[in-house]
């Protein structure tokens, strides 16, 4: 539910019930107040008769008289003087009216009446009626006037929170932009977007540093590395050394060389992140395929394996290097996971790339491209598919893994 | 001939020098900026290895320095760097190749080699191994006078042998030297195993001598001792 709606529900629905506890005490009180108003006039008559009958010895005419009404009923009782609600017939009206009744004793000569004076109650219906729609009225007005002020009012002091939701939901930490925002009449927006700010600013900061540190550990781990290298070229020139020397330092050789292999490949990823391959121009695949494959040919005959390239037209608007880095990393990968004599079948489509090679079963589709995933049998970086993904989702190409038919299927969408 | 090493990192340079120096070169060694341009400017190298980030200085202004004053030494810049801007750099500023870290010395050696048979003008293009002649402007390959046919990597494959003769290159360093891209390390060793063999065959049908020696497959020598 929407903040606005969820304050319009409680705001009307407080104000309704406020309005209706008002109505109902207005009501009683109203009630009670003109009840009594009603009494103290009945009393009135009463008194008036009591001074006619002491001054003139007699009863005063019955009367009707609009909606009052006087009448004496011979009594051989006393009783107390008592009021009471009563509907009587209305022969002027012919309806039912609610009245009030005062019945008391009144002495003429001896013999005792009972006088009863009666007024209509109708006026009082009328007032309380008259409250209850009045009431009724101010309910559904300041409903209204609720709904209609959150509607435009609200809206429009939400307009700068919208626009700061907007403004983050846009923001790409790849490609930081400062956060836009509204200054606002509201203290509280101003200070969440204050806050956002700097918020934005630490993290695109935080991000950039890290980034960067990654560019640095890279390179500063290539001069140690250089040393070692150079140490190990030096000592194998001994020509005392013993197979079990030369079988130890290969070790060695090879440890540097996955970890310079290693630094280098997570250059290229801080690289890409960091827009350092901004440079585009129109590349032709089929060209960088050809060259790929005869720059593997001697490992692709080692391995006995048949590359069936049925590459056509495909000019793709991308970093050259990147282009060749991606397409070797995939055909890199399919060589390396090929085990036995098998055919590697190379096609493309309108903007689709793909590499297809027998396999015994399905890789991890979920975890292939993470960065140092690697299946069971690799020996490599772990970084190989990791970088073709970078650079796929850097130009926004689809890069996708299947396993049909006994195959591993990787193609990209260009 | 003289080489001059700029290096800040003074086990590398040590390893270099070490590695350079043989009968025909003598290797002098720069740990820093001021130390580079006062040899630069008291003598003339045939071929310079050069460390960008120096302390006091880039090695790039030594580059500018040595353009300035007409020096016809050949430059290597060797780099933890490796940026396509970096490289365009220093070779719009007249460095002659450019070798990223970590690298192998045989690489080095073989490199330099090239600069210098470029640098000289007397149509020095022939490396030479004793009765093996390569002519490295035709890519020709001759044993004594006789032609022999070579497949493009077998011809780098020997280039880099004769490059770095009487010494050990190790395995990891003719893989890189031959294959840009990344190869499975156990095949590897399978891959070089072959293309010696091939080269091999190929030099003794033409009745040179059998130069090439292996160290247990982990790294091969060429030499006649």
């Amino acid at each position: 539910m929407k903040l606005q709606a969820q304050y319009n529900k409680i705001s009307i629905a407080s104000s309704i019930l406020v309005l209706l506890i008002a109505g109902a005490g207005y009501y009683f009180l109203l009630q009670y107040v003109l009840k009594e108003q009603l009494d103290e006039s009945l009393r009135v008559e009463q008194v008036e008769i009591q001074d006619f009958i002491k001054t003139k010895h007699a009863l005063p005419p019955a009367t009707t008289y609009k909606d009052q009404r006087i009448e004496f009923i011979k009594s051989d009782r006393i009783f107390p003087q008592s009021f009471r609600t009563l509907t009587l017939y209305n022969a002027d009206e012919k309806d039912n009216e609610l009245s009030r009744q005062l019945n008391f004793n009144v002495e003429v000569n001896g013999q005792y009446y009972t006088a009863s004076v009666t007024k209509s109650q109708e006026e009082t219906k009328e007032i309380i009626g008259a409250i209850l729609i009045f009431t009724l009225g101010l309910i559904i007005l300041l409903s209204i006037l609720l709904f209609v002020a959150n509607r435009f009012l609200v809206k429009r002091m939400w307009g700068s929170f919208q626009a700061t939701l907007t403004s983050i939901k846009n923001f790409d930490l790849n490609a930081p932009s400062a956060i836009k925002t509204e200054k606002s009449d509201i203290h509280e927006f101003n200070e969440l977007n204050e806050n956002i700010s700097m918020m934005t600013e630490k993290v695109v900061n935080d991000y950039i540093s890290l980034k960067n540190f990654t560019d640095h550990a890279s390179h500063e781990m290539q001069t140690p590395l250089a040393v070692v290298n150079s140490k190990l070229d030096i000592l194998i020139q001994d020509p005392a050394l013993s197979e079990k020397n030369l079988q130890d330092l290969q070790v060695i050789y090879d440890a540097v060389d996955k970890m310079s292999k290693l630094s280098q490949s997570l250059l290229l990823l801080a690289r890409i992140e960091n827009n350092q391959y901004s440079e585009k121009q129109e590349v032709d695949i089929p060209v960088i395929v050809k060259n790929i494959i005869q720059e593997l040919e001697e490992w692709i005959i080692e391995k006995s394996l048949i590359i069936k390239n049925e590459i056509s037209v495909l000019k793709i608007n991308m970093n050259s290097q990147l282009a060749n880095t991606l397409i070797a990393n995939l055909v890199i990968n399919a060589i390396k996971h090929s085990s036995r004599p098998e055919t590697i079948l190379l096609s493309s489509d309108k903007n689709k790339f793909a590499i297809i090679n027998p396999g015994l079963k399905a890789l991890d589709g979920d975890r292939i491209f993470d960065r140092f995933w690697k299946s069971e049998y690799s020996d490599g970086t772990g970084l190989g598919l990791a970088i073709a993904k970078q650079i796929c989702d850097y130009y926004g190409f689809l890069l996708q893994y299947e396993f049909k038919k006994g195959s591993h299927h990787f193609s990209i969408i260009f | 001939m003289k080489l001059l090493i700029v290096e800040d990192e003074k086990e590398l340079a040590e390893n270099m020098a070490s590695y350079l120096k043989n009968e025909n070169y003598t290797c002098e060694v720069a740990f820093n900026f001021k130390q580079a341009l006062d040899k630069i400017e008291t003598s003339d190298y045939e071929c310079i290895a050069l460390d960008i980030t120096l302390p006091g200085g880039s090695g790039m202004q030594l580059l500018k320095e040595l353009k300035n004053n007409k020096k016809a030494d050949g430059v290597i810049i060797i780099s933890a760097k490796d940026s396509i801007n970096d490289r365009i750099n220093g070779l719009r500023l007249g460095a002659d190749d450019y070798l990223v870290k970590p690298f192998h010395l045989s690489e080095l050696a073989a490199r330099i080699n090239a600069i210098i048979r470029r640098k000289m003008y007397n149509g020095n293009n022939i490396i030479r191994f004793n009765e093996i002649f390569i002519d490295t402007l035709a890519k020709e390959v001759k044993v004594k006078e006789d032609r022999i046919e070579l497949t493009r990597k077998e011809y780098e494959l020997l280039v880099y042998l004769l490059s770095n003769q009487r010494r050990v290159i190790s395995k990891n360093a003719l893989i890189s030297h031959l294959w840009s891209q990344e190869m499975g390390t156990g095949e590897s060793a399978d891959i070089i195993y072959t293309h010696i063999k091939n080269l091999r065959k190929k030099l003794n049908e033409k009745g040179c001598g059998d130069y090439i020696r292996s160290l247990y497959g982990m790294g091969y020598k060429l030499t006649d001792q």
